[in-house]
């Protein structure tokens, strides 16, 4: 058990961490990720950049759901919107990889206040089927505005070259979205411990008291919008960077829904549990792969033909599971390990 | 005493049902003053009018010389009103300190991107009201509690919780409504040497509704009776105790 390890000024309350432990640990899990490249192959490292980007879009989503409490289905349309920005800005205007990135981030707050407006006077189930919707619209739009945005054939992205990393390398890009992810925590988590984040948790517990203390519904909603819709449109931009030929068929439902499952599995409202959300979404139909290999024949290849709908089965399967033994989520499991270990033997 | 709010004949109608009725009176600054009435007298929807949760159908309201009724409700904590809910409306998954500083929300500045950065102003200020904080949790007494998730603690301090994120928002006027329903004694106690308190050492002005007659009665200066949304009696405590027409709506004839 831990004692002797008191905060002694509000300073030191309001820092992220105090403890050396914690900066140690969080040290040493850097330095190992920095390091990554260097350890495994290609195949791993290409699974690893899409769990940073999929980590980056779930803690976008959680700002917005989790934290704010206003559901979206619309995470599919934010990253499309971010990717195809980005792609069109290096591929057919010859803007720098760098300033279109920033570019996603921008177009795709900017699109968030569309339903950002309706969103003032929807709740619940009818705000996540507007959302839905305007999903469908982005993508809609991405196939028929053949003028723009290349239709049904899709952006080619070549030249990639951000802050002196060439990012056709897969390990320059993977150090590209670990920066990214660690920026995005960073702003995340000093967003929660400011008057905006409190104002968006004050929101979803509580509106009219929120109303009463002082905080505008309009703006801190649509705050909440724009902000988590940035950070998802940073996530696509660096899909365009990672896929570097891209068409609307990368943004389909299933990615929204994914989305959502890895902030549900993950821990609703947290920033780690975000992070863990992501993994533990984009590795399972990995560990579902590494299993089957060990199955019959037959087997394998009726699992390899419904790739898709296995991977929407095990989806929600995620989910229910998760619900059942712990809606706090993993991160809710990991809180309870260390309090069970902090207070060994004595806990219950 | 001059009148920091004044209720100048306000009605409210939902449909054809009249909630409230031209009622008018005044509370002095510096007053504890309580709305009493049976249930359904109307009591809690002049309470929201004046929070600005809804418009008045006729009449104003006039709070420190402006008029309020067509203010935004969130614009209401700027101008000096707090207040707490008849149902509890803390933000229950938050700490104790966290629920105190939505209360100071207002008289912060920090925005999205400076928020983001937690750089120079933006950590000076939530430093500021985090010292701040702590006078507002030292003065109810609750400095054990400060870092538990309020929805762990009794319904007593719950309430005080919500006491104090109304006190955070610096208010000129407090608004309690039914502040001790709920509540033993002893805790009922507390809650009155805390109002008091507010008044005499913080120099709030108090506006309760409340159903508690012994708290009513104790603490008050003046107290407004309503019934069917009507204003039937307005007076000092002792007034109201000997008035005819409260007895009436009270206890029925004789």
């Amino acid at each position: 058990m831990r004692t002797g390890h008191y905060v002694e000024s509000y300073e030191k309350q309001l820092a992220l961490t105090t403890n050396p432990v914690t900066w140690a640990w969080t040290g040493a899990l850097l330095l190992g990720l920095a390091l990554f490249p260097l350890l495994v192959g290609n195949y791993l490292l290409s699974v690893a950049i899409t769990v940073g980007i999929a980590a980056i879009g779930a803690i976008g989503l959680n700002l917005l759901t989790g934290i704010t409490g206003l559901i979206s289905l619309g995470q599919a349309g934010f990253l499309a919107a971010g990717c195809y920005t980005t792609a069109l800005l290096v591929a057919d205007y010859g803007w720098p990889p760098e300033l279109a990135l920033l570019a996603a981030g921008f177009v795709s707050a900017l699109l968030s206040l569309v339903i950002g407006v309706p969103s003032l006077r929807l709740k619940g189930l009818y705000l996540a089927i507007t959302t839905l919707a305007f999903s469908f619209i982005i993508t809609h739009f991405l196939l028929y505005a053949e003028a723009l945005t290349h239709g049904p054939y899709g952006v080619r992205v070549e030249n990639l070259r951000f802050l002196g990393l060439d990012l056709t390398q897969l390990d320059q890009l993977f150090w590209l979205v670990l920066a990214v992810l660690v920026l995005t925590v960073l702003a995340a988590l000093n967003l929660l411990r400011t008057r905006v984040g409190r104002a968006f948790t004050a929101i979803r517990d509580h509106d009219v008291a929120a109303r009463v203390m002082g905080i505008s519904l309009t703006r801190y909603k649509l705050a909440a919008f724009m902000v988590s819709s940035f950070v998802v449109g940073i996530a696509g931009g660096l899909m365009a960077f990672q896929f570097r030929f891209i068409n609307v068929d990368l943004f389909n439902l299933l990615i929204s829904i994914e989305a959502l499952a890895m902030i549900i599995v993950g821990g609703l409202g947290s920033v780690a549990g975000s992070i863990l959300g992501a993994v533990f979404i984009v590795l399972l139909p990995e560990a579902v792969r590494a299993l089957t290999d060990l199955l019959p024949a037959a087997l394998t290849e009726m699992l390899s033909t419904y790739v898709y709908e296995v991977r929407g089965l095990l989806t929600g399967l995620a989910i229910i599971v998760m619900l059942r033994i712990e809606p706090h989520g993993l991160i809710g499991l990991w809180r309870d390990a260390k309090r069970y270990w902090t207070h060994w033997p004595l806990s219950v | 005493m001059s009148a920091l709010l004044s209720i100048e004949r306000v009605s409210k109608r939902f449909g054809g049902l009249t909630a409230v009725s031209e009622v008018s009176f005044a509370v002095p600054e510096g007053a504890i003053y309580s709305v009493i009435g049976p249930n359904g007298a109307g009591k809690t929807t002049l309470f929201n009018m004046i929070s600005a949760l809804f418009p008045p159908s006729e009449g104003a309201i006039v709070f420190d010389g402006q008029a309020v009724h067509r203010a935004r409700t969130h614009q209401l904590a700027r101008l000096g009103i707090g207040r707490t809910f008849q149902n509890l409306a803390i933000f229950s998954h938050a700490t104790v300190v966290q629920n105190l500083l939505v209360g100071m929300h207002h008289a912060l500045k920090a925005n999205l991107l400076s928020a983001a950065l937690f750089w120079g102003p933006a950590r000076r200020e939530e430093l500021a009201a985090r010292r701040r904080v702590e006078e507002i949790i030292d003065f109810l007494e609750i400095e054990h509690l400060r870092d538990l998730p309020v929805g762990l603690l009794s319904y007593g301090l719950q309430k005080r919780v919500e006491l104090g994120r109304a006190l955070a928002v610096g208010p000129k006027l407090l608004l309690l409504d039914e502040m001790v329903s709920g509540m033993n004694a002893e805790e009922t106690e507390d809650i009155a040497r805390f109002i008091l308190d507010i008044r005499d050492e913080l120099g709030v002005t108090v506006v309760m509704v409340e159903h508690d007659m012994g708290i009513v009665m104790d603490i008050s200066d003046r107290i407004a009776v309503l019934n069917h949304g009507s204003l039937i009696a307005e007076g000092t405590p002792a007034e109201i105790a000997a008035d005819p027409a409260v007895i009436q709506a009270y206890l029925g004839r004789n």
